[in-house]
């Protein structure tokens, strides 16, 4: 019975910190999702995946309403999917940039193919 | 008529037992968490994808495997905010593959040019006056022919050029140049990326090593581009004065870019020019 106790007790204490976010891990939920913009920002988001950009903003001031409010819990889910989604809008950057920069130097690879008088097969 | 009956009561029996089998088997996966399977599929099924995802497809995979195996057991909030995460790491996952995928064919473009570059001076040895100056004076180089004797200048550009793994370089009639692509500036500003100050960081200290060896910065872009262009040239410049390369050696300008590409070369020169 002792036992049975114990795992009724261990499982309760796991299910409340899974799902209930005290004010230390939201504060540290927002700080990491602020990096995550700023640092997507700094990719040039704004250019790239601005829809990603926007949407992380959305929910880092989502996040910042409901820590405002007291709403750990609700903060910090927030402050994680804006981290996510700024980290989504860096990914997103790069990838475009890239690419982009890819096809300048294939561009000018098969300029100087011509110019060589090679196939235009680029590797 | 009584075996009549019997049948179809034990039709009707059946079809009981067979709905109630139905309702009693555990549904599947919630169709969200069943879409994510899919696209985490797609993602693995695409080379680009499966051999660059690297940490995040690892992420990825951890996510939507979690998320498939706990749905059911999840209250609706927590259950949104796993699929939200998990669509997330999905999408991080096929963007950074598909950065990396990139920017490893932009790499081995970039060697490709190089080759092609080298072809293309073999064929046109030839002597060229220099078009590059510093402030305090205008010099002739001479290409070398294929074939000739390396001379020690152009020996030493190419040891020095062997240290800067990664980067877009080459050995021609200005010496040893150093591209950096418009791609490694902010769009539009004089800032460099972090890619960029890493390479800046190598070239650095190949040239700390190399006291007397000869810099110029030359930012180049349209007519319109003239202020950026020398901008970006000022921002390599101070980049390396702050790396330890003596600002004193380093002559940044702008020139006009003939075909209108954005980019700035840092030229090197050694004292056997």
């Amino acid at each position: 019975m002792i036992r049975y106790s114990f795992f009724l007790a261990a499982a309760l204490v796991v299910s409340g910190i899974a799902a209930a976010a005290d004010r230390g891990d939201a504060e540290l939920e927002l700080a990491q999702a602020a990096n995550a913009v700023q640092s997507a920002e700094r990719d040039d988001a704004a250019s790239y995946a601005r829809p990603d950009l926007d949407e992380a903003h959305a929910m880092l001031g989502a996040a910042h309403d409901a820590f405002d409010s007291r709403d750990w819990t609700g903060s910090a889910m927030y402050a994680e999917r804006a981290k996510l989604t700024g980290t989504l809008a860096g990914a997103r950057s790069r990838q475009h940039r890239a690419e982009i920069a890819t096809t300048e130097i294939e561009r000018s690879v098969s300029t100087l193919r011509t110019q060589l008088g090679l196939p235009g097969d680029t590797p | 008529m009584i075996i009549h009956d019997s049948k179809r009561w034990l039709l009707c029996v059946a079809i009981a037992g067979a709905l109630g089998a139905c309702a009693t088997v555990p549904p599947g996966p919630p169709s969200e968490v069943v879409r994510l399977q899919n696209e985490l599929d797609h993602l693995h099924a695409d080379v680009r994808i499966a051999n660059n995802g690297g940490a995040e497809l690892s992420a990825a995979d951890a996510a939507v495997y979690a998320l498939s195996r706990d749905a059911r057991h999840l209250d609706r909030d927590t259950l949104q905010q796993q699929v939200y995460v998990a669509d997330r790491l999905v999408r991080i996952a096929e963007a950074s593959g598909l950065a990396r995928f990139a920017e490893q064919r932009g790499m081995q473009l970039g060697a490709e040019r190089e080759r092609l570059l080298a072809q293309t001076d073999a064929r046109t040895s030839r002597v060229v006056a220099t078009t590059t100056t510093t402030t305090t004076e205008r010099r002739p180089v001479r290409v070398v022919s294929a074939g000739e004797p390396i001379p020690r200048s152009r020996a030493e550009l190419m040891a020095m050029q062997e240290q800067l793994t990664g980067m877009e370089s080459r050995v021609d009639e200005r010496g040893l140049v150093v591209r950096f692509g418009d791609y490694q500036f902010e769009p539009d500003q004089p800032v460099l990326t972090p890619p960029a100050e890493q390479s800046l960081d190598a070239l650095a200290r190949v040239l700390r090593s190399d006291a007397d060896a000869r810099i110029v910065v030359e930012g180049y872009g349209t007519a319109g581009d003239g202020t950026i262009a020398l901008q970006r040239a000022h921002a390599v410049r101070d980049y390396l004065d702050a790396r330890g390369v003596d600002m004193a050696r380093i002559d940044a300008r702008r020139t006009a870019s003939p075909d209108g590409d954005r980019h700035v070369d840092v030229v090197i020169r050694t004292e056997f020019d």
